[in-house]
């Protein structure tokens, strides 16, 4: 099996071959939605971090006893996959305060107590400066306690150490495969990477990144005749976790080359420096200095110019923007994102959407107008 | 700036329109309320001509200190909720929705309408917490990048604790710092502590009002309450707020004394206590159900003001952690910016104190956090309390959604089911 098939085949529905594995030998799995977990902290705390997700989950009705029909349909899903047993698999779950969905689910599971370990990690609504930076680092210290207490493993500083690096190695491999994008003939398409990314979200990184390596001979190897009509960037909200979104656009011939997502480059475009003495406090550093979620106000402007010098870069044709139905954070960017894309003369789509891909119809017409336009 | 009616000039038509409205109730409180809001506005308008530097703040921000740097504060929410029965409010939010999103706030949409309408002026500031919610933090801070002026995000720490405290209290110095730079103006101590002295005056009368207000039958009006809320946001550190509020006890104090009803001879047949929020769109919508249903809003979330006098002036570190205990506390900062149990204590404790016969939910769409709660909130005050919770889902700001009809029609139903159970 080549690696692409044997990452292909761990970025399926939740728990997939390493998860079960990794239960099977008594290892514990701790689900996270944001980005702003930092995963290097469960690393050390022994646990393995799994980004959830819930392809599929249409049906909320269990969930929506408590979250209503104006809460996100990924946050929604994924409480009902709780509840349908769909994450049995897991130890714990980490929530932030990175929107108002994500904090409510954990508000309504420490209520109904349906998760072993819960925990909400606090994140700071701004990168302001060092006193911003003081207090992040304390509540990093304070997740860190949680967990030692919780997982009985004490989290050194050496483990800590050892957690970043193995993930900047991950960050490193990731921004290599990204770099193969750049071709005018990618190897590797917007669906297929996605499929890598989701892989590594639920699977330990040594082995992951055994697999990335190996993924880059293969694409070393890998001769795709230019089938796309355009080159597009993906940019927006978190959620977009469905291959499936990604290949209506790319068989309507626009071929996703970059993106500024969560789940895509912003979370390992940037590697965690640590001179060693304080790790705790470069995780804290990093994690507030790397290209910002919507729910850092300070850096509306950096992220609309994110958006611009990822499609530069890419030498993308346009912007395809999606964002979840009730994410107020990235609807609310595209108050600056749309006038910042038109000064730099790049084509701009505003795609809303909800966690399951629904109405392909309508979103084939959206894509291949857009196409059209842009060709035209 | 266009030659369009400024929508700070509707504002105050708004007020005399609500004075007018309200003049066969003899309310001699609700007057005075109104006119230390007309002369509010009046000096905000005042400010504006004069082109001297506009503070938007938005509700979590203590006035204080915008006051004693002789900065005008100009309290955000309380403009579009004044605006929300215009016209131009629906105006305002179309234009928004052009630009984002149509379930984002619409208290954010008015006042990004209006900028858009250029019916607003560029504020010289916006200062903003952190708390209470995604909009809010999706709206102010793009906005004021998108329009060109500087602002200033008040962080805050989502649980509170005496670390937090200090925290939020090094933002305000920051906060402070940032308003010297951008103003010029500059924050003197002694000025600071003679206005807080003023509010601290202010919030010990609220806090005592807060008690007669209790009473069965209670002397204060739904509107009553409800005109408090901005008072206490735009004016918190002005002797005309304590003047308002002294005046407002001696009133209250001696109405209680006697047992006066505010309905004078009708009946207090049910007492809500809104939970969240109340539809600005259509404020008089309370004197109906007062008058038709004997319903009264003896509580409100927005009214809720349970911070004591900050006590400790001897210094400016002292004076800001009082403020940032403040700013904790605020309504709506302190029970949606949170974790939901602060939600869902403020709410039963506003039941319990108020006596209340029931407890409403005016469910603005656009507020989701509160929206993904509100099971919980109201099962668990039906099990502490026994009182049922209207749930409402509406827009605050747009009666499109959910028009007054439609929304009485709600009542209707759930007040013949309270009598009849």
């Amino acid at each position: 099996m080549s690696a692409l098939d044997e990452l292909v085949r761990n970025a399926g529905a939740l728990p997939g071959p390493y998860i079960e594995k990794w239960k099977a030998a008594g290892g514990r799995v701790v689900g996270y939605l944001c980005s702003y977990v930092p995963q290097e902290l469960l690393l050390a705390a022994g646990v393995l971090p799994v980004r959830l997700r819930a392809p599929g989950c249409a049906n909320t009705m269990r969930a929506d006893i408590h979250l209503s029909h104006l809460n996100c349909t990924m946050v929604r899903a994924c409480l009902e996959t709780v509840r349908s047993g769909g994450f049995e698999f897991l130890d714990g779950l980490v929530c932030t305060n990175g929107c108002d969905h994500v904090r409510r689910l954990y508000d309504v599971l420490g209520v109904t107590g349906e998760l072993p370990f819960l925990y909400l990690v606090t994140v700071p609504h701004k990168r302001g400066g060092e006193a911003v930076l003081d207090w992040h680092a304390q509540e990093l210290a304070r997740f860190r306690t949680a967990l030692e207490e919780a997982f009985g493993e004490p989290i050194t500083d050496e483990g800590l150490l050892e957690a970043i690096g193995v993930s900047n190695e991950t960050r490193s491999l990731l921004g290599q495969v990204y770099d193969t994008r750049q071709q005018d003939a990618p190897p590797i398409t917007g669906a297929e990477t996605l499929q890598v990314l989701l892989a590594g979200f639920a699977m330990p990184p040594e082995p992951y990144n055994r697999l990335l390596r190996g993924l880059l001979d293969e694409l070393g190897q890998r001769q795709r005749a230019p089938s796309h009509r355009i080159r597009l960037v993906l940019a927006g909200s978190g959620g977009c976790d469905d291959p499936a979104y990604l290949d209506v656009i790319e068989e309507a011939g626009g071929l996703i080359v970059g993106d500024t997502l969560c789940s895509g480059s912003r979370s390992f475009r940037e590697p965690v420096a640590s001179g060693g003495s304080d790790p705790l406090r470069d995780l804290a550093r990093a994690y507030l200095e790397r290209p910002a979620c919507a729910n850092l106000t300070d850096r509306t402007a950096e992220r609309s110019e994110l958006v611009v010098q990822t499609a530069r870069a890419c030498r993308a044709d346009g912007v395809v923007y999606q964002r979840m139905r009730y994410c107020d954070l990235w609807g609310g960017q595209l108050l600056h994102l749309r006038p910042t894309l038109q000064e730099a003369g790049i084509p701009l789509l505003s795609l809303e959407r909800e966690y399951v891909l629904g109405g392909r119809g309508q979103l084939i017409t959206r894509i291949e107008a857009f196409i059209e336009r842009l060709e035209g | 700036m266009t030659n369009q009616p400024s929508a700070l000039l509707q504002v105050t038509s708004i007020l005399d329109g609500y004075r007018m409205a309200m003049a066969g109730l003899n309310s001699q409180g609700l007057n005075w309320a109104f006119d230390c809001l007309s002369d509010y506005f009046d000096q905000v308008s005042q400010a504006a001509d004069e082109g001297r530097p506009l503070a938007w703040i938005n509700f979590g921000i203590p006035s204080e200190i915008l006051w004693a740097m002789d900065l005008v504060p100009v309290v955000i929410e309380v403009v579009n909720g004044l605006l929300a029965p215009t016209p131009d409010a629906i105006r305002y939010i179309d234009l928004a929705e052009e630009v984002i999103p149509d379930y984002v706030c619409s208290s954010n949409k008015l006042y990004l309408g209006a900028m858009l309408a250029g019916e607003l002026p560029v504020p010289a500031v916006m200062l903003h917490p952190a708390h209470p919610c995604d909009s809010n933090l999706a709206t102010y801070p793009v906005m004021a990048e998108t329009f060109g002026y500087p602002h200033f995000c008040v962080d805050m720490p989502y649980v509170r604790s005496e670390q937090g405290l200090e925290y939020v209290a090094g933002e305000l110095r920051r906060m402070v710092a940032f308003l010297e730079e951008q103003t010029g103006h500059r924050l003197d101590p002694d000025r600071l502590r003679r206005v807080m002295a003023l509010s601290g005056a202010a919030h010990a009368h609220a806090l005592d009002l807060a008690e007669l207000r209790r009473a069965v039958p209670t002397p204060y009006s739904s509107l009553d309450n409800l005109a408090e809320y901005p008072l206490m946001l735009c004016l918190a550190g002005t002797p005309q707020l304590e003047d308002y509020y002294s005046k407002r006890l001696t009133l209250t104090r001696e109405a209680v004394a006697r047992g006066d009803s505010f309905m004078a001879g009708a009946e207090e047949r049910i007492r809500m206590a809104w939970i969240y929020g109340a539809p600005a769109y259509d404020l008089l919508f309370f004197l109906r159900l007062e008058q038709e249903h004997g319903a009264v809003a003896v509580a409100n979330m927005n009214n809720n003001f349970v911070m004591q006098p900050v006590s400790d002036t001897s210094s400016l570190d002292a004076m800001l952690r009082g403020l940032a205990h403040k700013l904790t506390l605020m309504p709506m900062t302190r029970e949606c910016g949170g974790p939901w149990d602060q939600y869902l204590g403020a709410s039963i404790d506003l039941c319990r104190r108020f006596k209340a016969d029931a407890a409403v939910f005016a469910g603005h769409m656009a507020c989701k956090g509160n929206w993904a709660i509100i099971k919980l909130v109201k099962d668990r005050i039906a099990d502490e309390l026994g009182i049922p919770t209207l749930v409402l889902e509406l827009d605050l700001f747009d009666p499109r959604v959910l028009g007054s009809e439609s929304l009485m029609n709600r009542f209707e139903m759930f007040i013949e089911t309270l009598l009849t159970k």
